[in-house]
């Protein structure tokens, strides 16, 4: 047990600091590449360079490339970035007030929830909001999920709901809501079902300027405001006593952020249907990289959560060429053994 | 400088957990025992003390500001609470989980000055090997010691200790409350801590508060305290107060 110098403890955080700095901008630089690569791969087979001349000049090559690039991959490769920030900041934020590494929108429930939304406008037409024509099947699903996340803020202040009962609870949820969907699609019509289907699959294919406009407003307003609590969600690791001895608001804290996460998960899914996983992966990664610091944790989150789905959306392109495949399907493969390897290592330090 | 506590009623819903509680004035620098048994009060005394807990009735002033009225800033700033059961899985170093504590009440960029003050907070402690370990690999008395710095570095008037040495071995157990004592001391802080073990509040406390249900039954040096005849009712034993050989006082009890 040797004492270190204070000067050295102060010069040691300081290149911490430095290094994690670099860590964001190096995988910033990686999501840039990969929203370039998402955009020049797809059905048709252009070249990097016939692409990247369309960037410049969209008539370079005609309307028709016009079209393949300004109006379809580029929404495409922009909403993949955007959801997947969106997933992966509130599965962040869902994990640190919650207490456990395990919550996201998939596997709270929310996901099942938006489908049977989405469902329910694609069968019977039923809309929670009256006249709003082309956009019921996304307003439907964004509702459902929001009124899903409403559910969990409530049964969060429940007494004796601790972190493992949440889980359960989204398994309760999830359930509930596969049934209702299994009814929906038992009386929907063989058009109605593939519908359906193709939703619950995820697909960035709904991609569209206007969501990509809404997405990215609602992202430059909250993310002000998510790192302005920074210091008070790092405390709220420590454990909530100990947070609140601190000078945090826990329970305020708590509801503001749930209501900021339920916006962000509600809206992400409503764009892109169920896509599991992004919210798990994307934080899980960051925390190996640059621990819980949320001034690091949260912008790092974000940018890998986009990373994954960008890459993801390339991945969707090319295992068959001219297929493109629904990433929910990908971002399963990717993200359950993640999943099983946060139980392993949980129950692990849990013995140990 | 000093805490005073008059009338304080505390509880839960319509439950009252704290009866007119009233603690003569404490002075700057003194380490006070909270001694009672388990349910007497003592957790929903520090959590009225720190604010997580409104007050039914009474006043509790320190240094003659109202601390019931205080901003929640300003009162964290004042109070340090140190919550019983102290453990977390969070991935971060000692150095991030003190600067935390530091950085709840001040603005959001880290400033030289406040590295600086914990760099020095935890060397003080003999803390600074243990600097860029992560919490969740600590020991018990490590994770106590790096609780204790979190207190310590924002240089409050007061902290409140819930059972400190819980969860120590004998040697941690003495040098845990050991440097607690002399640090506080040394920087005029007012230390209250609950204690199971008596003979430990004998070693370490200036003065002693016995309660039981809720209601204060004794106030005042640990060798009148403890040799009280109540003290053993309090707990349902019997107990007798010697002095050993060395000089120091020792609680003999039986059931």
């Amino acid at each position: 047990m040797t004492d270190v110098p204070a000067e050295t403890l102060r010069l040691g955080y300081s290149s911490l600091t430095r290094k994690r700095m670099v860590t964001l901008l190096a995988v910033a630089l990686c999501l840039i590449l990969s929203f370039i690569l998402d955009t020049a791969t797809g059905p048709g087979g252009y070249s990097l360079q016939t692409i990247a001349e369309v960037l410049a000049d969209p008539y370079a090559h005609g309307a028709r490339l016009k079209v393949i690039v300004w109006d379809y991959r580029i929404p495409v490769a922009l909403t993949a970035v955007i959801v997947g920030a969106m997933l992966a900041v509130s599965g962040a934020q869902m994990q640190t007030i919650l207490n456990n590494p395990l919550a996201e929108p998939f596997t709270l429930g929310v996901s099942a929830a938006a489908s049977f939304g989405a469902a329910l406008a694609i069968v019977l037409g039923v809309s929670v909001i009256p006249a709003i024509g082309g956009l019921l099947v996304t307003v439907n699903s964004f509702v459902f999920a929001l009124g899903t996340c409403g559910i969990i803020l409530l049964a969060t202040r429940l007494k004796g709901v601790g972190a493992e009962t949440m889980i359960l609870f989204g398994i309760a949820i999830f359930f509930t809501f596969s049934a209702l969907l299994s009814l929906m699609q038992y009386m929907a019509s063989e058009d109605q079902l593939s519908r359906i289907v193709f939703w619950m699959m995820g697909s960035l294919s709904r991609a569209s300027w206007d969501k990509i406009a809404l997405g990215a407003v609602l992202l430059a307003v909250t993310i002000p405001f998510a790192l302005m609590r920074t210091w008070a969600m790092t405390a709220l690791r420590m454990g909530e006593a100990s947070a609140e001895s601190m000078g945090v608001d826990v329970a305020r804290l708590r509801i503001e952020m749930l209501i900021y996460i339920s916006l962000l998960a509600a809206t992400a899914v409503s764009f892109v249907g169920a896509v599991g996983f992004v919210g798990l992966v994307g934080p899980h990664i960051a925390r190996l990289l640059v621990g819980e610091d949320q001034r690091f944790f949260l912008p790092l989150s974000a940018l890998i959560g986009a990373l994954v789905m960008s890459l993801t959306s390339i991945i969707s392109k090319a295992v068959t060429p001219g297929v493109i495949y629904p990433i929910g399907i990908i971002t399963a493969l990717i993200g359950v053994p993640v999943f099983v390897s946060i139980i392993l290592t949980t129950r692990r330090e849990r013995l140990g | 400088m000093s805490l005073e506590i008059e009338n304080l009623s505390a509880g839960y819903g319509a439950k009252t957990v704290l009866r007119d509680a009233s603690i003569e004035p404490i002075r700057p620098g003194s380490f006070v025992g909270l001694i009672g048994p388990n349910a007497a009060g003592k957790s929903t005394l520090f959590k009225t003390i720190s604010g997580a807990l409104r007050p039914k009735a009474g006043a509790i002033h320190l240094a003659g500001a109202d601390i019931v009225k205080m901003g929640r800033k300003r009162r964290a700033q004042a109070v340090a609470y140190m919550p019983q059961a102290y453990g977390c899985n969070a991935l971060l170093s000692v150095f991030e989980a003190v600067l935390l504590a530091l950085k709840q009440t001040s603005g959001w960029r880290v400033e030289a000055d406040q590295l600086n003050r914990v760099s020095q907070t935890l060397t003080t402690l003999r803390l600074s090997h243990l600097a860029d370990r992560g919490i969740s690999d600590l020991s018990g008395g490590q994770a106590q010691m790096v609780a204790v710095a979190q207190a310590l570095v924002r240089s409050p008037q007061l902290v409140l200790l819930d059972e400190p040495t819980s969860a120590l071995d004998l040697h941690h157990q003495l040098s845990v409350l050991g440097s607690v004592r002399n640090e506080m001391r040394a920087q005029g802080t007012i230390i209250i801590a609950a204690l199971h073990d008596l003979n430990l509040a004998a070693q370490f406390c200036d003065r002693l508060i016995l309660i039981r249900e809720g209601r204060v039954l004794a106030d005042g040096l640990p060798e009148d305290v403890l040799a009280l005849e109540a003290l053993g009712q309090t707990y349902c034993v019997t107990t007798s107060l010697e002095t050993t050989q060395r000089g120091s006082l020792f609680v003999d009890a039986t059931l």
